[in-house]
């Protein structure tokens, strides 16, 4: 290697800091609110609390989880999370098989049906009236149908069958095996990584969804985590959302309760963070656009 | 294809057409299995994908919801011409455009740096580090990220305010400004998505022949000049590409997010297509009309999208399809 010029210093210099102060902004906003969950409440109230909890207090964060709303909203998007992602996988990965055999009369056509709904939608009031008429208003089926078939997703896991050697399938049909058995005996488990992937994909935009639940969901008893949060967010009165006594909440501030529930729900995430990192990254390398 | 192929007179022609025809049935009636497997994802798309296009319908009418499709009144474009003159809708999609284009303008060049920048970073401790943290925040849903932001900026004790107050400024309520709400949105948005944009450039970096570079050093160019005439050349493909289809999507604004990021105060600067479709059609009950600017979106992302691909086929021989 040729030894580092002054240039290069600088460069390196310029790199570090330029990451570090990147990394640092999307640490901070959660460093913050992680502080006003925990801190004290007379911190909060007057304003000391920074990036650093001023104190410490597990009370606000205990008040949160253990409200019954809460609880009820984050049962109802636990379902919903894993049941959605159990179907859509299913339905992804089965519609994608036959889509891969693309020499079969009819194949290519039913391609455009499917790539045509990705272009083109009936937009929000014929779908709305659409969920109306099939009697899913206020009803949690509607949160996993209507959307359980990605096709942007199909089309990644379609990639990656149609880039399994073809030899596979030949030598097991010599054996006699029957199409069914082929895809579940052998393309489906050397699919894992990528119906891994994908799974992960459907389980965090089920887990995140607000758009559908604000929609289709307006009976409180229904209401999944995040229209829950988004209710405690945006309420100024958000002490009296969490359903406790008043004198519960004497000490405690909006601003605290406000932000142990974001906390709240957002340690689920973090949690399984590490372990989707293995998959994502190589899920959307191979759904990145292809030649 | 044999050669007598082309001795075959128009009858026998027609007979081979037929045959290729029934030769087509047999081969797809002895891969029935295959077909059978289509059929709950074609239930799928024609209830839930294909039968909204049908209700599309009410955007001709003035529809009323207990008459249905069928018994509600045609009126032509009337609800188009209303679109076109409503002055409300004017300022719903300059405020749609102006976002947008900020969005591309100041975002867009953020995940190339970023991935760039990543490329010079030999600790690969460190590197990884980094990429960890920048990921995060595109899991997170829009109600937590606005959630943190309230946080964060609220006026009474919040982490900018402290800093702003420090420095001897006023206190701003950013949610409720309509001086600052689309600098917000715009960075809001860079905040959840500048690092998850940048994997696909660190791949094509990443695809880049390594003798390149090592040839480019041996002529003695230095770092720097290896980015700026190895790496970013190398990945220009995927920067237009990304680009156009960027430009597809110049209609959304980024709907979620606002609706839940905004309220009446800021609807002046911060109302877009998406939300506007919103409070219309299920706020106001005006089905018709929300349903023509919805058509009005989706008729305009289609023609953008299907460009975008040609053009990009075109130049680069390379397309989203």
């Amino acid at each position: 290697m040729t030894k580092r010029t002054k240039g290069d210093l600088l460069l390196d210099t310029g790199v570090y800091l330029f990451l570090i102060a990147l990394g640092l902004m999307m640490l901070l906003p959660l460093a913050s609110v992680f502080s006003k969950s925990v801190s004290e409440e007379w911190a909060i109230t007057s304003g000391k609390v920074g990036i650093l909890p001023v104190g410490f207090q597990l009370d606000t964060l205990m008040q949160v989880i253990s409200s019954s709303l809460f609880i009820r909203a984050f049962c109802i998007s636990v379902g919903v999370t894993a049941i959605g992602t159990l179907i859509s996988i299913l339905m992804t990965a089965l519609t994608a098989y036959p889509l891969s055999k693309r020499k079969l009369p009819g194949i290519s056509f039913i391609m455009v049906l499917f790539i045509f709904t990705m272009l083109f939608s009936g937009g929000l009031i014929p779908n709305y009236l659409l969920m109306r008429q099939l009697h899913l208003i206020n009803n949690l089926w509607v949160l996993i149908l209507p959307g359980m078939i990605s096709v942007f997703n199909m089309l990644v896991i379609k990639s990656y069958y149609e880039s399994l050697p073809e030899a596979l399938e030949e030598s097991a049909r010599i054996d006699g095996a029957k199409t069914y058995t082929i895809l579940f005996r052998i393309i489906l488990p050397l699919s894992m990584p990528v119906i891994a992937t994908i799974a992960l994909f459907y389980a965090v935009g089920y887990w995140n969804d607000y758009f559908g639940p604000m929609i289709y969901i307006n009976e409180t008893a229904l209401k999944t985590l995040q229209l829950y949060l988004q209710d405690v967010v945006m309420d100024a009165n958000s002490a009296n959302l969490t359903n406790k006594s008043v004198d519960d909440l004497m000490n405690m501030s909006p601003e605290g309760i406000r932000a142990a529930t974001v906390v709240a729900s957002t340690v689920p995430i973090l949690l399984v963070y590490p372990f989707m990192q293995k998959y994502f990254i190589k899920g959307v390398l191979i759904g990145s656009v292809k030649g | 294809m044999g050669a007598g192929a082309t001795e075959l007179n128009p009858k026998s022609r027609a007979a081979a057409a037929r045959s290729r025809a029934a030769g087509k049935w047999r081969l797809a009636w002895r891969n029935r299995d295959y077909y059978m497997l289509l059929i709950p994802g074609l239930l799928f798309l024609l209830l839930f994908k294909y039968t909204p296009l049908y209700g599309v319908l009410i955007a001709f009418q003035d529809f009323n919801i207990f008459d249905g499709i069928r018994g509600s009144e045609w009126v032509g474009l009337e609800q188009f011409h209303k679109l076109v003159q409503s002055e409300e809708f004017g300022q719903v999609f300059m405020n749609t455009l102006l976002i947008s284009v900020y969005k591309i303008v100041l975002l867009f060049p953020v995940p190339i740096i970023i991935a760039l920048v990543l490329n010079e970073v030999r600790l690969m401790f460190f590197k990884r580090t980094i990429q960890t943290i920048i990921y995060l925040p595109h899991f997170l849903s829009w109600v937590i990220i606005s959630g943190l932001f309230v946080t964060i900026l609220s006026t009474s004790g919040g982490l900018v305010n402290n800093i702003i107050q420090w420095f001897g400024g006023e206190p701003v309520s950013f949610f409720v400004s309509n001086q600052y709400f689309r600098s917000l949105v715009v960075f809001t948005a860079g905040w959840k998505e500048v690092g998850w944009n940048a994997i696909v450039f660190i791949a094509a970096i990443a695809g880049i022949d390594q003798e390149q570079y090592e040839a480019a050093s041996i002529d003695g160019a230095g770092r720097i000049r290896r980015m700026l005439h190895i790496s970013l050349p190398g990945i220009l493909p995927t920067v237009v590409l990304m680009f156009i289809l960027r430009l597809g999507s110049v209609l959304d604004a980024g709907t979620e997010q606002i609706l839940t990021m905004y309220n009446p105060v800021v609807y002046e600067t911060a109302d877009v297509i998406g939300t506007f479709v919103y409070r219309i059609g299920l706020g106001k009950m005006d089905y018709s009309f929300s349903t023509a600017v919805g058509l009005f979106n989706s008729v305009v992302g289609f023609i953008l999208i299907v460009s975008g691909n040609y053009l990009s086929r075109k130049l680069l021989k390379r397309g989203i399809w």
